[in-house]
């Protein structure tokens, strides 16, 4: 038989082996599917808020230290836009806090009028429940700054006569981030794909992404349970090349990773709007998606194989495998978007292979995929791929 | 070919595993000719798996040479020490995995399977899982396994470690069978009452050393002058001034 037919055929039969293995572990198949897919849904209404321009204010309470008519009017006229109760002092107000009745509170500090007759913001103490998210939180100080800033201003324009009096006092009172009121923010991607981010959008790359890395877990089974039971060494005997054993896995795990693939969309596309999420788009470049799901699943597949090649056992494999996921994840941008890393944290997370994958595959499922940004990271993770497949062949070329 | 061309021949073979300050083989020879069967004795460490090996060419003598036909000309197969074979696939399903690794047809390839049940009494347990089967089973499946390549030479690393009586008695009578046929077996174990039934020749190793080799009958009437040894365990015993035991331990 033609010497590359029998060396196809060996990595065909190989891949369909590994197939027939998984099939018959249905637990390394639960992590491999339902981990990200889970992950989705829970990251998918978790970060919901995140992405969102809108932030509801928290539940406000309030305690006057200072009880002169100017910051009892100005409470009044606060509680009438947002609500809010009033607690006679700090002790019950913190009981209200811990009990969940309110999630923010409000101490107006004695004096809260400075030499001038000026009310002042640092006279001003917020207190936060440990669940009110960091967004509300700067809107509720956004807002309180805004508002004293504004009886500073009334209190300047009744010094300065009746007329500058009647033009303040005239203009509506508004909300500094209000709805109606908030300056368009609009992130480049959703300039150039006119698309808005939505947590599913950010979390269905993401997870899938981490759950393709994590075909480690089945390959170091296979792979070590091989060398310790002698059957590398009889596949050896056999004439199979350590090339069409790492190829035979590499075929079988890629193909997992594109059942992964369409398992996530689907659960982006129609199990998270079931369940009040916003539903994934799916009308993306068909071509970059391709190759940048090819590229990202060869780096997953070999990073596998490498691992399973140079360690002894299979707990040592899945312990560091799984740790390694789990770093890479966070340092690209998985677990926490990287819009929400600081600076220093976003230039370390492009160099990570899922970071390169989680760049791609963002770009592509917020519709502005272009070679700029796709062929760099398609390169770099196929270079990656050829790296790790190299050295697992070294490893195991002796075997 | 000759009856006495050496089918498999190594000279004065060593190795050293890397990292290891001592020799796991020092001038080894080997000769394994048409039809004969060579029985490899040695304690736990002494050198047996590493030789086959190095014989199978799975591994490369730091020195000396192995001279190995031509794969195209002859077959080479391994029966291993451990079950060598895929735990949760059945034993059907393994014997067609193997028999898809070789170079033949399809139709050749359903033909051996089907030789390799039959051969090795696997009927019964053909679709059960290996891992479902008893240990004589898995022996018999790992013999079956090797035999798939129709070889001309057989390495058996102690084939029959493990198991019931019976199966033992089965897997010997298999190997006697293929020396018969002019299958040419070296064949590695703990077992002395095994090589004897076995073997014509034996090769006896300690500390990747030979001790003794040659003709079984020839080397138990003691060539170095005393008394004949009244079985292999003396001969055993006088070379390596220990005794070998099934459990593998080695008592001075």
């Amino acid at each position: 038989m033609n010497n590359v037919k029998h060396r196809f055929n060996q990595i065909v039969r190989i891949a369909s082996k590994e197939w027939k293995l998984l099939l018959r572990n249905p637990h390394g198949l639960v992590v491999l599917f339902f981990m990200p897919a889970v992950f989705v849904l829970v990251m998918s209404f978790t970060l919901k808020n995140t992405l969102i321009a809108n932030i509801d204010m928290p539940t406000t309470g309030w305690v006057l230290e200072d009880e002169s008519p100017l910051v009892t009017h100005w409470m009044t006229e606060w509680q009438e836009r947002y609500g809010g109760r009033v607690f006679s002092a700090r002790e019950d107000l913190q009981l209200a806090l811990k009990d969940g009745r309110i999630n923010a509170g409000v101490i107006v500090l004695k004096p809260w009028l400075d030499n001038e007759g000026r009310p002042s913001s640092k006279q001003i103490e917020i207190w936060l429940g440990n669940r009110v998210q960091p967004a509300a939180a700067a809107r509720l100080r956004a807002e309180m700054v805004f508002s004293v800033l504004r009886v500073q201003m009334k209190s300047a324009a009744a010094q300065a006569g009746p007329f500058a009096s009647v033009l303040v006092n005239s203009s509506d009172w508004t909300e500094l981030l209000g709805e109606q009121n908030t300056p368009n923010i609009r992130y480049l991607y959703e300039i150039e794909s006119g698309r808005k981010m939505t947590a599913v959008q950010q979390s269905v790359p993401a997870w899938l992404i981490f759950g393709m890395f994590f075909v480690v877990i089945p390959i170091a089974g296979v792979l070590i349970q091989e060398r310790k039971d002698g059957t590398l060494t009889r596949l050896a005997s056999f004439g199979v090349p350590t090339v069409s054993i790492l190829g035979g896995k590499f075929v079988a795990f890629m193909i997992l990773n594109w059942i992964q693939l369409g398992f996530m969309l689907l659960v982006g596309r129609w199990i998270v709007p079931l369940l009040g999420g916003d539903a994934l788009y799916l009308d993306f470049s068909i071509s970059w998606f391709l190759l940048i799901v090819a590229a990202t699943s060869a780096a997953a597949v070999s990073l596998a194989l490498l691992i399973a090649a140079f360690t002894r056992s299979f707990d040592h494999a899945a312990a560091l495998g799984s740790g390694l996921n789990v770093l890479l994840g966070a340092i690209a941008g998985v677990m926490v978007p990287r819009m929400l890393m600081p600076t220093g944290m976003q230039l370390v997370s492009e160099w990570s292979p899922m970071g390169w994958a989680l760049d791609g595959m963002q770009a592509v499922f917020l519709g502005h995929p272009d070679a700029k940004i796709m062929i760099p990271r398609i390169t770099l993770l196929v270079l990656f791929a050829a790296l790790c497949c190299l050295a697992s062949w070294w490893r195991l070329r002796k075997i | 070919m000759n009856e006495q061309t050496p089918v498999l021949l190594a000279e004065h073979v060593g190795f050293r595993y890397p990292g290891q300050s001592t020799d796991a083989l020092k001038e080894v020879d080997v000769t394994l000719v048409k039809g004969q069967a060579v029985g490899l004795l040695g304690p736990n460490g002494s050198g047996k798996s590493t030789l086959i090996d190095l014989l199978m060419g799975l591994k490369k003598p730091g020195s000396g040479r192995i001279v190995r036909p031509k794969l195209s000309q002859f077959s080479m197969a391994l029966v291993p020490q451990e079950y060598a074979f895929y735990p949760d696939l059945t034993c059907v399903e393994n014997l067609r995995f193997f028999a898809g690794m070789l170079d033949i047809s399809s139709d050749e390839s359903a033909r051996r399977v089907d030789a390799a049940i039959t051969n090795s009494m696997l009927e019964e347990f053909a679709e059960k899982r290996a891992n479902q089967c008893s240990g004589g089973v898995r022996r018999k499946l790992n013999l079956g396994i090797a035999l798939l390549q129709k070889p001309d030479i057989l390495l058996l690393d102690e084939p029959t470690v493990g198991i019931d009586p019976q199966s033992r008695a089965f897997i010997l009578e298999q190997v006697k069978t293929l020396v018969a046929s002019g299958c040419s077996v070296l064949y590695a174990t703990h077992y002395m009452e095994e090589v004897s039934a076995v073997c014509s020749n034996i090769l006896l190793l300690d500390h990747g050393t030979v001790l003794a080799s040659g003709n079984l009958a020839s080397l138990l009437l003691h060539p170095e002058g005393g008394m004949p040894f009244s079985n292999l365990e003396s001969l055993f015993m006088h070379y390596t001034k220990r005794s070998l035991r099934d459990s593998g331990h080695i008592h001075e």
